[in-house]
């Protein structure tokens, strides 16, 4: 009455790339696999239909377009955001949703060496604290501190390669 | 463009029954969810071939998560026979090739109805717990978008004037299941009908739970590490069910919640609730290696 | 077969389904197709409340049920859930219906005339009992009318809108992908318009109707009038990619706009559509929408009320489960209830007072 056909390449990439997202937030400050580098998985794992994005490079609008998402013209109306570099000064009007519907808080994924500045995680996901090197510009973390008022906020995935690592809003960040 | 860009092949259906675009809803709520602790995050809930109030918000979350190589356990009131439990998890791997299990060690995915297992989960492990009502505040505002406004605004009043309410008329509090607990210190949230029993496993766990009401349409998690408090005054303390000198009649095992059974001409007799650790009690007294892994209670007493 | 040895899991329930459908004997495509060629109305009414439009499937729906209403939804909405949105048709316009049946109760006659069409409203509601005796039962063919009514009617409310007497409408400029679609994203209060018909159109008849009748007895405050109760056929207009746009064919519809009383100057529209033709449906969905304006929180024409109320495979899904084994849970009150005795009984025996209060139900 059913049949299934095994899970396809799409199918494949998209579970494995979900599970290194959702141990990665789970977890903040754990390096997680991706199945591949770059962004590409992330976005066909998140994005569609009923999305709105913003990404600050040609190839990556072309994706966005591509999975029939609409293409944001500016952070502030997109509820995914893929940048290739932080400026801090645009990602200041990420959407941070609200007490009533926190959840409308956007996804941030940006490309960020796991390297440099020494950071001190705490909070759910943390058993105690957590060390993790993130090279961001400098003021990053004070804008995000400035924009999450808990529950509000937006959710980070740092990728260097085809590492990530996670930071929710329910993160406190220490700079060392 | 031609209009075969727009469709897709023909298949009698998706991997996992759900189509790719209902899982992407469910991993951006899901990452929402575990982004912000305890709150419960609105989803569409697609219909699946189970009735509502069936475990169909569970359902769709492990047929996000599943792949072949997942391992999952369906548990109804603890036992991985009871009838809905089986057509779970028979559903579950039938569309998805995953194997089946009732070892919680053994299982990636541990679907549940009312139940924690009473074997620590570990850190890759995903609990997944079915919600008939995913909302703490319904006792006291049954309309929605007033419960909602009142989570937003922390504004728990009403849930603690009822508790108090009861501890002045009964000399305790009267909620059974369900108990409504402050996640990260910010939402209360009802960590399913599970029993007062189960609720400090979520404290601070190694693994990860996830919530989903499928007929409500709202999912909510808590992730491992995280603070999981009941709602209690300080003067007096939780109190789980009294069930730690119970013994069950057929493992022998004790310290662990028991399924009451009434006897003919009075007096009740009890078995284990966690009924795969009751088979891996019985296999051992039988000759078999001891299989039981740590448990959150020993000796009837939480001590995980 | 005792209640807890169905706790003996797969054999017991797979022994189960066979003897349901054991009853039903062997489903083949003839039966599906004497299903969807004599039963119209029912599968109407099966894909109103699936949100699918397919008679064959509804009647094979039906088929495999059984005709267990609750479970032939179920089983086209799960079907639905693995389809693809390909497209978003363009939006229906009143005037544009292949209009089979178009009547008013709030006027003698409308522009256009009133079309009465196929209906049974004014027929003696006697059984064909010669049926059973051999005679089978042939309607007397229809006298064709001199002229045939036209193919499409305007809509009445336009015509109010021309005199002044309903307030006048802004056509929404929404793009077609930015409608709200109520099966991909959850229903949340207050509802939009959008959300709210759609969850009307997909309500469960008989509890739109408990409820609508609800209203229309008192428990609302409006009172409706039929302003236009319409069936249809309405072109599903689709793009093709090159841009240009076709009609992938034609579905049933049926709508109802009902009024009421003045506010501000114009009657007020309570309006309601849905796939298939149901017209008690769409008359009692019509009659809450137009109520829940002012309706009280809490009420049964407040919107929370009646759209999740009336949501079919909710209410009934939930319903059935109680069937499900409750006992942890129950297990978990008797514990509270017993310390709350012992309690009770070691108070009184230490000669305290001890607050007597009715029995409660627990908060769950």
């Amino acid at each position: 009455m059913l049949t299934v056909a095994p899970p396809d390449r799409l199918e494949s990439r998209s579970n494995l790339t979900f599970e290194a997202l959702m141990w990665a937030l789970s977890r903040p400050g754990d390096v997680r696999s991706l199945p591949e580098a770059g962004f590409e998985s992330i976005l066909e794992t998140l994005v569609d239909i009923e999305c709105t994005a913003f990404a600050d490079t040609p190839a990556l609008r072309a994706r966005i377009v591509a999975s029939g998402a609409t293409l944001a013209d500016r952070i502030a109306t997109a509820d995914h955001v893929f940048v290739s570099t932080i400026e801090s000064a645009e990602i200041a009007e990420i959407n941070c949703g609200s007490a009533l519907y926190p959840d409308d808080g956007a996804t941030l994924v940006a490309a960020v060496p796991h390297e440099g500045q020494r950071l001190r995680l705490t909070g759910p996901g943390i058993n105690g604290l957590i060390e993790v090197r993130l090279a961001l510009p400098p003021g990053f973390w004070a804008m995000r501190e400035l924009l999450c008022s808990y529950p509000e906020g937006f959710d980070c995935f740092f990728v260097d390669g085809a590492s990530v690592i996670g930071i929710p809003r329910s993160t406190k960040v220490e700079v060392l | 463009m031609s209009l075969a860009t727009l469709t897709k092949d023909w298949a009698a259906t998706s991997y996992g029954f759900l189509d790719a675009s209902a899982k992407r809803e469910l991993r951006r709520k899901m990452l929402k969810a575990i982004a912000v602790p305890g709150c419960q995050m609105p989803y569409a809930s697609r219909e699946v071939p189970m009735a509502r109030g069936w475990g169909t918000g569970g359902l769709q979350v492990t047929l996000t998560l599943v792949n072949p190589n997942s391992v999952v356990k369906v548990i109804d009131q603890g036992a991985d026979d009871g009838v809905n439990a089986a057509s779970i998890r028979r559903f579950i791997s039938r569309v998805s090739g995953a194997s089946e299990t009732w070892d919680t060690l053994e299982a990636t995915i541990v679907q549940s109805r009312h139940r924690v297992p009473e074997e620590i989960m570990r850190e890759n492990q995903v609990l997944v717990l079915q919600v008939p009502n995913p909302e703490p505040l319904r006792g006291v505002e049954p309309n929605i978008s007033i419960a909602r406004q009142m989570h937003a605004d922390a504004d728990y009043g009403k849930l603690w004037l009822t508790l108090y309410e009861q501890i002045v008329r009964k000399g305790r509090i009267m909620q059974g299941a369900a108990y409504p607990s402050m996640v990260n210190g910010r939402h209360v949230m009802t960590p399913s009908p599970i029993p007062r029993w189960d609720v400090p496993k979520l404290n601070m766990s190694k693994h990860l739970t996830i919530l989903s009401a499928g007929r409500e349409k709202r999912l909510y998690a808590v992730p491992p590490y995280t603070r999981v408090e009941p709602l209690v005054f300080s003067d007096r303390p939780y109190l789980v069910e009294d069930h730690a000198a119970l013994t069950c009649r057929r493992s022998g095992v004790s310290g662990f919640f028991m399924n009451e059974l009434p006897q003919d001409g009075g007096g009740s007799v009890f078995e284990v609730s966690d009924s795969n650790l009751g088979i891996k009690a019985i296999d051992c007294a039988d000759g078999a290696p001891d299989a039981i892994g740590d448990t959150w209670y020993r000796n009837g007493e939480f001590s995980a | 077969m005792a209640y807890v040895a169905t706790r003996g899991g797969e054999k017991a329930i797979e022994q189960a389904e066979r003897l349901f459908r054991q009853d039903l004997g062997t489903i083949d495509a003839a039966r599906v197709e004497t299903i969807r060629a004599t039963m119209p109305y029912l599968i109407d009414r099966v894909m109103g409340e699936a949100s699918l439009y397919d008679e064959e499937l509804a009647a094979l729906a039906l088929a495999q049920t059984g005709g267990e209403l609750s479970e032939a939804v179920l089983v086209l909405r799960a079907w639905r859930t693995t389809q693809p949105r390909l497209a978003i048709a363009r939006p229906v316009q009143q005037h544009e219906l292949l209009t089979q049946r178009r009547i008013s109760a709030a006027f003698k006659d409308i522009p256009g005339g009133q079309i009465l069409g196929p209906t049974l409203d004014y027929s003696h509601r006697v059984l064909a009992t010669d049926v059973l005796e051999g005679k089978p039962f042939t309607a007397p063919a229809v006298d064709l009318a001199d002229q045939p009514a036209p193919a499409r009617q305007p809509s009445l409310a336009d015509w109010q809108r021309q005199q002044g007497l309903v307030a006048p409408s802004e056509a929404s400029n929404v793009a077609p992908q930015d409608i709200p679609d109520l099966t991909r994203e959850p229903l949340l209060f207050p509802a939009s318009r959008a959300h709210r018909l759609q969850s009307l159109a997909r309500a469960e008849t008989g509890g739109v109707l408990a409820l609508g009748y609800a209203a229309q007895r008192g428990y609302g405050n409006a009172h409706p009038t039929v302003n236009e109760l319409r069936l249809a056929e309405a072109e599903v207009v689709v793009r093709h990619p090159r841009g240009t746009e076709f009609s992938a064919g034609r579905v049933r519809v049926s709508q109802a706009e009902v009024t009421s009383k003045e506010k501000g100057g114009y009657l007020e529209l309570g309006f309601a559509a849905t796939f298939g033709w149901n017209e008690v449906k769409v008359i009692a969905a019509a009659t809450l929408d137009l109520n829940s304006a002012e309706a009280p929180v809490g009420s049964a024409v407040h919107e929370e009320f009646y759209l999740y109320h009336t949501e079919s495979v909710e209410a009934s899904g939930f319903c059935i489960h109680f069937k499900l084994p409750h006992y942890v849970t129950f297990q978990s009150i008797l514990d509270a209830m017993r310390d709350a005795k012992a309690k009770k009984a070691a108070a009184e025996a230490a000669g305290d007072v001890y607050v007597a209060e009715p029995e409660e139900e627990p908060v769950i």
